[in-house]
């Protein structure tokens, strides 16, 4: 099944997020010769999301660190802000993109 | 981290004491489909997603029968470890090239904020270097058993 935008945006996250621990991971003994697949997977992996779109989440990610955050209990796990209920069974259902109105990350259901 | 508190992070919910997989791919499949039907992940397809590329960076079987397919993502809310064994052992392109028979299947949330997704896996490792603690976990039929070893008890 192809992934939707919000899912390509946690994902690519994730990426950027394991190619930032990675040097940490291998000292713990991991075998990390990969590294280049890795990033290539990353440059892959963007190309696939709309540009503006990538562009948000590149920004986000240069300015607050962590562009996409989960959601849980209605409450954004980046700035502690709790969301409308209503956007909640949107953003899970239909997997919309919402940003928080307080902290303009991109918002992740996480239940 | 103290390795006994490693247990903190297992269920009997997610431990397999004899695994369906055949192959690596099965084994993944197996151990991420069993956390998200116990509710700790919501879509277990991009669990899956993650670990496919932590594999690209380098593979997880880390020798000795242990393999610990582990990674950080959005999607996840707790920290968890599913552990799985096979009986027969699975080709998972492990460093030794031998097959991985104990499986320690780690996922963190992103937001980490006890930040102890990177000791865990520390302990981990730490623990099952120890022909011993590999040797009794190997031989484990129950929950109740495995996580006695964990403990160190």
């Amino acid at each position: 099944m192809s992934k939707n935008e919000l899912e390509k945006l946690v994902s690519l996250q994730d990426l950027d997020l394991m190619i930032g621990e990675a040097k940490e991971v291998e000292k713990l003994g991991f075998n990390m010769n990969g590294y280049d697949e890795l990033i290539k997977a990353r440059e892959k992996l963007a190309q696939d999301i709309p540009k503006p779109l990538l562009a948000r989440y590149e920004r986000l990610r240069a300015k607050l660190k962590r562009a996409v955050v989960p959601v849980k209990d209605d409450i954004c796990l980046g700035c502690f802000l709790r969301q409308p209920t209503s956007r909640g069974s949107r953003g899970r259902e239909e997997s919309l993109i919402f940003t928080c109105e307080s902290c303009g990350r991109i918002l992740y259901w996480l239940d | 981290m103290e390795t006994h508190e490693l247990a903190l992070y297992f269920d009997e919910n997610l431990f397999i004491s004899d695994m369906k997989a055949r192959n690596k791919e099965e084994s993944l499949q197996e151990l991420s489909e069993l956390i998200a039907s116990q509710r700790y992940i919501r879509n277990p397809g991009l669990i899956l997603d993650m670990l496919h590329q932590r594999e690209t960076l380098g593979s997880t079987g880390i020798g000795k029968g242990v393999a610990i397919p582990h990674g950080r993502t959005v999607a996840a809310s707790d920290v968890v470890i599913a552990f799985g064994k096979s009986e027969k052992g699975i080709d998972y392109n492990s460093i030794d090239n031998k097959p991985a028979q104990l499986f320690f299947m780690v996922i963190a949330p992103f937001h980490d904020e006890k930040n102890i997704y990177l000791p865990i896996l520390g302990s981990l490792v730490t623990f099952l270097n120890q022909k011993k603690n590999r040797e009794r976990i190997s031989q484990v039929t129950s929950f109740d058993e495995f996580i006695s070893i964990i403990r160190g008890e």
